[in-house]
């Protein structure tokens, strides 16, 4: 059940979402790591810091997109906090593998922009 | 008052009338049936020049690049030119010509190409036994000349590679018009056919205007065959219409296979028109027909409702390519246009000895500048002087700017004249086209007096 | 299904690697399309080169700056009249191109005199212009010119202009993409940071990799001007040289075309700590994404969310005007890279439309993994298609239009394919709510074009129902 709607996530961002996509593998971390934090704290109730211009950037991009996970998959509303984490984890490694982990991409790792 | 001849004293260009020499080969090239040029040379060298062709023709061509990448910039470009013979020779079945066309970078790497074309040779026997692909090496240093140039050194390359030797005199005509459009080359084709000669005009270009069919073949290449360039050496004579496009090419057939050769006047404008049927009547023996008297006096009937009444006058700026440059001044003078300003956009020498130059400087009792090595800030800083007054542009896409800037009439001619529709197909050559050019210019003063406001009504009784 | 080796490529099998066939259940782990490699010689490549990349992509757009190109005439000929990217000034940048003029002589003696003369006569045949970007093409790079030094001397000596240079010889690279880096971090390492802009708003931004294509920039400007955000520098669409020098002051880094300008933004976050945020500014839904979140980042979300309300009500009836015909309708877009995934889904999610197949000229593997991750099973996903290749995937998925260039849509308009301008557009802008909306008036006129089903009939053939005897 769980691998279903982490499914659902995981090709919502695909299809959407550029910043999974970035020059760089650490870039690429980066927003991972920044833009699913904000996204967790939004969906859990919290609110994101933007105290920082990248902790406003990353708050900019989870908005819309939990936005968007709210409208489409309405199953959201009824996950608890903990679900929640879990979900986003899920998601987390999902797109660290397509992305970094298990990307073709041969300049993720180049030094140099 | 009088005609002088003057050079671009600035070293730099602002908007230059000429693409480089390696696009003058494409151009040539592409001209033959079954042939695909390859330029060795950085990619943009091909891809922007097939734009160019496709900009002005409306139809898309053929032509390979050996895609120079920076190893090759260093060990030189040997390997990619020979993958580049095979792999268009793999992929193109009927392909039997390929123009292989340098370009500056290759040229100061200094790639051995007469060398690099022998092993192409050997490959090609091996891997196509009984299949004959004539691989002709043409030298386009784009630091030298300009497509101009290139032009004619392409046509020179193909006539030297694929002519061998001369076998039984074939009693036909070579005629070599030049850089000109398929509209013109229809023309000529047809003057032939009305005048009985049998004669073959390279490049055939008809074929760039090409149709949309219900089968959606696609028809739009050259129409001259490596047949028609090994029998130019049996025909019986040459004729060459533009000293500075295709004399070399008529030039080595005589030195080399002894066919006579005639350079004759570029046929712009009637009496252009009538020199050029008179050599080839001359030439062949064959009388100039009925039809052709006929269409001279419907262009001359035309032209003379223009000439008195709304050309005489006129100050007009041309530029292009040398022979059309100097053959459309010859034409202004018939019809009482008054070329000012005439600009031969390349550092050749020869313009200023031009003897059509210098017949012009003899007659012309007005001031006119025939500026060499121009560019087209040379042109836009006239049309921004008042004392130069230009009431009339005659020239290509690329000065467009300075005639709508300067609302100033412009009638397009040429290459390239992507700004306006379905030039290609009509001739400038030849009486139809002269009352097509007369006509063309006339519509676009009236157009122009409209616009402005500027004696419009002169035109309500016409 | 993995990598696709077409009938017409059977002689250079290593162009396998570059075709993928998208399949439900497959991802980009699996699969991901060569890119930016050499090219094949010899195929009928559709790519340019590097000095192209640099000098008419991107620096030959800035509407107040001398475009000097060091070489033989052709490099400066080519890269003139070949865009559409007007300007507010009256186009200075698309009605002129400087040349060095390269001869023989110059090439055996060196050409920076040569260089040098160019540029002082061009800033005084033209006294009100103060800045320049010389390039350096082929041979000029070959023989090793010092571009560098003569532009410092130039400086030294008129000390009211401001030169750049950019060396990017047409050999670098396998593609345009090399003249984009080289010219991107040769900006930012060189001139980002010797100016700085007057600050007009609490909200300052670079748009960043939008090139005024059809008045896209100009567009664009309406929106950020009504939400009150200041662009610093438009990433070179309708800018200035100088708007480029003061790039590191924005608050954000807004890019557009990631491939082409990307570099600029990843090195203006390492070194300034500016965000970078990428967006779509083509189609409705992804470019109300684009201002949702912009918006968001300066905390000014009811602005921006008036901003598309008023644009939904003035363009989307029209929008849907065009889905309702367009849907159905079968693509392909053989473009530069980015366009195949900024389009491939807001074409099907706005207007219905089917992208088939897709071929990316300089496309790196990042395009690949964004439009593999964007686009539709059943589509062909191709790197640097060539001409015999472009036949037999029209043959295999049979488009109703073609998103492409001038010279490729006259190819494919004797197969009776009608074609869109994919680069220069036929009638743009395309951007934004009001530019998507002509996208779609264009593809709609493409495919409803009478002419094509006229091309089509064979009047040699029996007519299908016999004409009515006048008689009867």
């Amino acid at each position: 059940m769980s691998t279903e709607k982490i499914d659902q996530l995981f090709n919502y961002v695909q299809e959407r979402c550029l910043w999974q996509f970035f020059s760089r593998s650490w870039d690429r971390q980066e927003n991972l790591d920044g833009i699913l934090k904000a996204a967790t704290e939004l969906l859990t109730g919290k609110d994101p810091a933007r105290e920082t211009p990248m902790d406003r950037l990353f708050y900019a991009d989870a908005k819309i997109m939990v936005q968007d996970f709210k409208a489409r998959f309405p199953w959201l509303e009824e996950a608890g906090a903990a679900q929640i984490r879990d979900l986003m984890h899920g998601l987390k490694d999902r797109l660290s593998e397509i992305a970094i982990t298990g990307s073709l991409n041969h300049e993720l790792n180049h030094t140099l922009y | 008052m009088g005609c002088e001849i003057s050079t671009r004293e600035r070293a730099g260009i602002i908007n230059p009338m000429y693409d480089c020499q390696p696009a003058g080969a494409q151009y040539a090239g592409i001209g033959i049936k079954d042939c695909i040029p390859l330029v060795h040379g950085g990619q943009g060298c091909t891809m922007f020049v097939r734009l160019l062709f496709a900009q002005h023709f409306k139809e898309n061509f053929d032509i390979a690049s050996t895609s120079l990448h920076e190893d090759s910039a260093v060990f030189g470009g040997h390997k990619r030119i020979e993958d580049g013979v095979m792999v268009l020779a793999q992929r193109y079945p009927d392909l039997r010509v390929i123009p292989l066309i340098t370009t500056c970078s290759t040229e100061v790497i200094g790639d051995d190409i007469e060398g690099t074309i022998h092993r192409c040779n050997l490959a090609l026997k091996k891997e196509f036994p009984g299949r004959k692909i004539h691989v002709v090496p043409v030298h386009t240093p784009s630091f030298k000349n300009s497509q101009v140039g290139g032009y004619s050194e392409c046509m020179l390359s193909i006539i030297k590679s694929l002519t061998s030797a001369k076998a039984a005199p074939s009693g036909k005509l070579n005629l070599f018009p030049g850089w000109v459009n398929p509209g013109d080359v229809v023309l000529l084709k047809r003057y032939l056919s009305e005048m009985g000669v049998d004669g073959t005009v390279f490049m055939d270009t008809e074929d760039f205007d090409s149709p949309m069919l219900p089968d959606k073949s696609i028809h739009t290449h050259g129409r001259t065959t490596v047949e028609d360039i090994q029998g130019s050496a049996n025909a019986m004579a040459s004729i060459a219409l533009a000293r500075y496009e295709s004399a070399a090419a008529a030039q080595y057939l005589k030195t080399e296979f002894d066919v006579p050769y005639t350079l004759a006047q570029t046929p712009y404008g009637i009496g252009n028109t009538d020199a050029m049927l008179q050599t080839i009547s001359q030439i062949t023996g064959k009388p100039i027909p009925d039809s052709l008297i006929k269409e001279r006096g419907v262009a001359l009937d035309a032209l003379q409702d223009l000439a008195h009444m709304f050309f005489a006058d006129k100050r007009v700026a041309l530029y292009g390519h040398p022979d059309l440059v100097i053959g459309l001044a010859q034409f202004c003078l018939e019809v009482e246009l008054k070329p000012v300003l005439l600009l031969l956009g390349d550092d050749n020498s020869r313009y200023k000895k031009d003897p059509r130059i210098l017949e012009m400087k003899k007659t012309v009792d007005w001031d006119m500048e025939v500026f060499c090595n121009a560019d087209l800030w040379e042109l836009e800083k006239r049309a921004k002087d008042p004392d130069t007054k230009i009431d009339l542009i005659l020239g290509h896409s690329k000065g467009r700017y300075v005639a709508i800037d300067h609302n100033i009439p412009m009638v397009r001619v040429g290459f390239p004249t992507f700004d306006r529709a379905g030039l290609y197909r009509q001739p400038t050559m030849g009486y139809q086209g002269a009352m097509l050019l007369g006509e063309s210019i006339a519509n676009t003063l009236f157009a122009h007096m409209e616009f402005n406001k500027d004696r419009e009504w002169l035109l309500n009784t016409w | 299904m993995p990598m696709v080796l077409l009938q017409c490529d059977k002689d250079i099998p290593e162009r396998e690697k570059h075709i993928y066939l998208k399949v439900d259940g497959e991802d980009t782990r699996s699969f991901l399309p060569i890119s930016n490699a050499p090219t094949i010689p010899g195929t009928l490549s559709e790519r340019g080169c590097s000095f192209c990349g640099a000098k008419l992509v991107i620096g030959g757009v800035l509407k107040d700056t001398i475009q000097m190109i060091h070489g033989p005439i052709g490099c400066a000929y080519d890269t003139w009249h070949t865009k559409r990217y007007p300007s507010d000034n009256g186009h200075f940048q698309m009605k002129y191109v400087w040349s060095t003029d390269m001869k023989e002589s110059h090439i055996v003696f060196g050409g920076e005199k040569r260089l040098e003369k160019s540029m002082h006569e061009a800033f005084d045949e033209m006294p009100h212009i103060k800045r320049m970007i010389v390039y350096t093409t082929c041979p000029t790079a070959l023989i090793g010119d010092d571009i560098k030094a003569v532009a410092k001397k130039v400086m030294e000596a008129r000390p009211d202009v401001d030169v750049f240079t950019c060396e990017c010889p047409g050999f670098a690279g396998v593609s345009q993409s090399k003249g984009h880096h080289v010219l991107n971090i040769g900006w930012v390492n060189e001139k980002v940071g010797t100016v700085e802009p007057e600050i007009t708003s609490k909200y300052t931004i670079n748009f960043i990799g939008d090139y005024n294509i059809q008045g896209d920039s100009q567009l664009l400007q309406q929106y950020w001007d009504r939400l009150g955000i200041q662009v610093i520098a438009h990433f070179t669409g309708n800018a200035n040289y100088d708007d480029l020098r003061a790039m590191h002051r924005a608050q954000l880094n807004v890019v557009n075309c990631a491939r082409s300008a990307g570099y600029i933004a990843n090195e203006l976050k390492k070194r300034y700590g500016i965000p970078r945020l990428d967006i779509d500014s083509w189609g409705f839904n992804y470019m109300a994404e684009g201002i949702r979140k912009i918006c968001a980042f300066f905390g000014i979300e009811e602005k921006g969310e008036a901003l598309i309300a008023e644009e939904y009500a003035k363009w989307k009836p029209k929008l849907d005007w065009y889905k309702e015909r367009l849907t159905g309708t079968k693509m392909a877009i053989w473009t530069g890279g980015p366009r195949l995934w900024h389009w491939t889904k807001s074409v099907e999610d706005d207007l219905g439309v089917k992208v088939v197949a897709m071929s990316s000229k300089f496309g790196h593997q990042e395009d690949f993994e964004k439009v593999i991750a964007r686009g539709d099973s059943g589509t062909y996903y191709i790197d640097d298609g060539n001409e015999l290749e472009f036949f037999e995937i029209i043959e295999l998925v049979k488009p109703d239009v073609i998103f492409t260039g001038p010279r490729v849509g006259e190819l494919v308009k004797k197969l009776h394919i009608p074609y869109v301008n994919g680069h220069a557009y036929h009638n743009g802008p395309y951007m934004g709510f009001e530019g998507f909306v002509n996208l779609a008036r264009d593809m709609y006129n493409a495919v409803h074009n009478p002419l094509l089903k006229l091309a089509a009939t064979d009047i040699r053939e029996p007519k299908q129902t016999p004409v009515k005897e006048a008689a009867e």
